[in-house]
């Protein structure tokens, strides 16, 4: 019964958790984005292309060897399936994704 | 909860579960909700199927094994924030008779993980399905064969449960400038002995804080098991990866009932040698090191359970060359020391990752 009464509070709380925090998220337009950051920095285009290399070579490093640039659609596959099995942050998956598709 | 309610009757069970089971189906009326309101501003993310493949002769105390295996992953992203993924384990095993003969063996056929990943904002993943075990880092993302640098398991990857059947949460994020946090919560309701499927009823969690600058790691792993023994079982782990060399370390150390032991292995990149400049490149030095104690289970439950029967101490290294990207030769050496006898470990094969789009890739 306690089990129960906690995964009910916890789930409550996940769940306002979720909802108020994408509620921040929104836009002034109205959309959903996905993909905001909880930091957010302004990069012009190189500025980014060197960051993408930065968090590139740190987080896809920690784990294996630096792999080849695959097609834009690819890699938006591939790094959002390493965002959750190597648990990147949204900013990092953004300028990997960025500096991989140039 | 299903043990209470065979010690207590049907009332005792259903206030049991139904504040669970509500507050499970009020979370996925959120994250529901939350999917209908996405939009659809970026290029479109294919279907890709991806995994590995490779083949290996183990020779351990001279018994040679022949190792082949494939192990597909399948990824299909839906709209900007799903994504279903799915890793099979196909291997086949075999070797010849002590008494002489031809090579005999099994193909098994695991199924790794079929989950699907709601990203529901930057903070928070929600996985459900079948996952890896998010307990260190070994597990979850060394793993693959192309991935790890000495082909061997460590001695203690058995001591946490290998696949869950359950939900996960899960995300990562900046808590400074100079460090992010991960973590991962989880809960396994299926308890099976399937031969495919095989999964524990557990509930455990991983925290870990990631330096960028230093190129740090360092986490921490928790998982109670919810039946039978309702045992604990916890570890740590550390990764670097240099910034001024190329080389990379990663250790864990776990304990649990089953035992306790502790591994760390280091991979260096030869690049920096100023001779054969070109095949050196392509090279890479690993070593791995590892001690095994004994816990408190027989020496046929820990034989079951894939353990070492007895206190075992390890120590082994090996050269990969990268062939081109996603293939690599590995051969290495170790030796294993232990009251039931010490063995030489040698392996060599090729391992090779590939990555098919299922669609248009541009």
């Amino acid at each position: 019964m306690k089990i129960g009464i906690t995964v009910l509070v916890c789930a409550l709380a996940l769940g306002s958790f979720l909802y108020t925090s994408s509620a921040h998220a929104e836009e002034p337009s109205g959309k959903k984005d996905a993909t905001s950051s909880p930091v957010v920095h302004n990069y012009d285009a190189d500025a980014m292309r060197v960051q993408g290399e930065l968090r590139y070579r740190a987080n896809c490093g920690r784990c294996h060897a630096a792999p080849r640039k695959f097609p834009p659609r690819m890699m938006a596959t591939v790094l959002r399936h390493m965002r959750v099995r190597a648990t990147i942050t949204d900013e990092d998956m953004k300028l990997v994704l960025f500096y991989m598709t140039q | 909860m299903l043990y209470s309610c065979t010690k207590a009757g049907p009332w005792r069970w259903q206030r049991a579960v139904l504040p669970g089971r509500a507050g499970l189906f009020l979370l996925l009326c959120f994250t529901a909700g939350l999917a209908a309101a996405q939009s659809s501003n970026e290029e479109k993310p294919v279907p890709i199927l991806s995994g590995s493949a490779g083949y290996f002769n183990f020779v351990t105390a001279g018994q040679n094994q022949v190792d082949a295996q494939i192990n597909p992953v399948l990824l299909v992203p839906l709209g900007e924030r799903w994504l279903v993924e799915s890793r099979m384990e196909c291997e086949g095993a075999f070797q010849r008779p002590p008494d002489g003969g031809p090579y005999g063996g099994q193909v098994s056929k695991n199924l790794d993980y079929l989950q699907a990943d709601y990203i529901a904002n930057p903070y928070v993943t929600v996985t459900m399905g079948r996952f890896l075990t998010p307990f260190g880092i070994f597990n979850e993302r060394l793993y693959p064969i192309w991935i790890r640098s000495l082909q061997q398991d460590p001695l203690i990857l058995p001591l946490s449960a290998e696949s869950s059947d359950g939900m996960m949460l899960r995300g990562g994020f900046p808590v400074d400038p100079k460090a992010n946090l991960t973590y991962a919560v989880y809960a396994s309701a299926v308890s099976t002995d399937h031969n495919n499927l095989e999964s524990d009823r557990n509930a455990g969690g991983r925290i870990s804080f990631f330096f960028p600058g230093p190129r740090v790691e360092v986490g921490a792993s928790f998982q109670k098991l919810l039946q039978d023994t309702r045992t604990n079982a916890f570890g740590f782990h550390f990764a670097w990866f240099s910034t001024r060399l190329p080389l990379n370390v990663h250790s864990e150390y776990a304990q649990s009932n089953q035992g306790s032991g502790y591994w760390i292995d280091g991979a260096y990149r030869l690049s920096q040698l100023h001779f054969w400049q070109k095949a050196m490149r392509r090279t890479e030095f690993a070593a791995r090191a590892e001690q095994f104690f004994s816990g408190s289970i027989s020496a046929d439950e820990a034989a079951a359970l894939g353990l070492q029967a007895a206190n075992t101490r390890e120590g082994e290294f090996g050269l990969n060359y990268y062939l081109q990207d996603g293939i690599k030769a590995v051969a290495s050496y170790g030796r294993q020391f232990s009251s039931a006898g010490n063995l030489n470990l040698w392996t060599v094969g090729i391992a090779y990752r590939f990555l098919i789009p299922l669609g248009r890739p541009q």
